[in-house]
């Protein structure tokens, strides 16, 4: 864990941000937001942690916040490091890193589209994924899937009450359950 | 498929159009949902598709069949519906998988559709998530069937009731910019 600690170390001494090791080759900080494209540049510069693995954003709805997570990772020692940061739920800003790694481009234009996040002066289509969509972003935890899909797509009957069928089908089949299947019954 | 030989409700050269179009099915796969993958061994030497007169087309206008193997975005939707004008008569669609029927597990998904049937007529379905190759020619052996009885007449139907399809298809591609014809 001594190359896990001596990165965490690195990054703490020159940012003074929280972070902790979560286990062998998993290291995580939490980053205010304006620090976050330092901290990136900052690993791929001095600590070799050249490749963006993935970028992904997490809606704390209870506390009003999302979370961004830059997932990057140095193929020498093969750590990855966890840049989290938080950002107001309300108004999402964040800065636009596309300018360290090319690929975020992706990653945050989707974000755009499903979080309604806003990245100054990013480059690209708004309509990425979806077509003529006009609702809420689709992957914020207060739009309700379920409910839009019943008003917009034509449901077919006999979905409501979910019912446990196996015992009718195998009647007709002439089969048994067997018992180990029995525990997984919905009634 | 002796029992679909019904000579005497059909006139001859319908009996022979008919017989004929059932043993030479064209089938253009759209590849829509995790479905697909069933087709590859379908089509080749395991289960051989085409002893049975089953092969595919390359583009939809050679094509008699269309496949939709899986769940539709309503993005990919909007292609099917054009992909199916696009064929000539007759043509059949084969809804493959509970998506296509339900929803499958995408039911309460925010882009994906519930009910094939709702937006182009459907001939078989064929239920299972996902079918194997050996349910797809059951499917298939149906579809041969109703051929034969001279029932899969949906081309028609979508064309006699092409308002109520495109009310339908209107109602969730929301910036419609595709041809429309006039058969
Ligand atoms: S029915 Fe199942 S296998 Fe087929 S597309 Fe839907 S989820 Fe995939």
């Amino acid at each position: 864990m001594i190359a896990e600690n001596n990165i965490l170390n690195a990054v703490q001494e020159a940012f003074k941000v929280e972070g902790k090791v979560i286990r062998e080759r998993r290291v995580e900080v939490f980053a205010k937001k304006d620090e976050v494209s330092s901290i990136l540049l900052f690993a791929k510069v001095q600590h070799g942690y050249i490749h963006l693995a993935h970028v992904t954003c997490i809606d704390w709805i209870e506390d009003g916040d999302f979370e961004l997570v830059y997932t990057i990772y140095n193929p020498e020692l093969k750590i990855t490091l966890f840049v989290k940061t938080r950002i107001d739920r309300e108004a999402p800003v964040m800065e636009n890193i596309d300018g360290i790694w090319d690929q975020a481009n992706t990653y945050e234009r989707e974000m755009r589209e499903m979080y309604g996040i806003e990245f100054p002066g990013l480059i690209g289509d708004h309509e990425f994924i979806l077509e003529d969509w006009d609702e809420m972003p689709p992957m914020r935890r207060d739009f309700d899937t379920n409910e839009y899909a019943g008003e917009t797509f034509f449901q077919q009957p006999g979905r409501e009450d979910a019912k446990d069928v196996r015992g009718e089908v195998c009647e007709r089949s002439g089969e048994v359950i067997p018992d180990f299947a029995k525990k997984y019954s919905r009634d | 498929m002796i029992e679909a030989n019904d000579k005497e409700t059909q006139g001859v050269v319908d009996y022979i159009k008919n017989f004929i179009r059932k043993h030479s099915i064209f089938m253009l796969a759209y590849g829509t949902g995790c479905g697909a993958i069933e087709l590859p061994a379908t089509l080749t030497s395991r289960y051989d598709a085409e002893r049975l007169g089953i092969r595919g087309a390359a583009t939809p206008r050679q094509a008699d069949v269309l496949l939709i193997t899986g769940y539709l975005s309503t993005k990919t939707l909007k292609r099917v519906i054009r992909v199916y004008e696009q064929m000539q008569d007759p043509k059949y669609v084969i809804g493959f998988g509970s998506c296509t029927i339900n929803g499958g597990m995408y039911f309460d998904s925010y882009n994906t559709i519930n009910s094939l049937a709702q937006y182009i007529p459907v001939d078989i379905y064929i239920n299972g998530c996902m079918p194997r190759p050996e349910a797809i020619l059951a499917g298939f052996e149906e579809l041969q069937k109703k051929i034969q009885k001279g029932e899969a007449d949906n081309g028609t139907k979508y064309q006699e009731n092409i308002e109520w399809y495109r009310a339908n298809q209107k109602k969730i591609i929301k910036n419609w910019r595709m041809p429309d014809y006039n058969w």
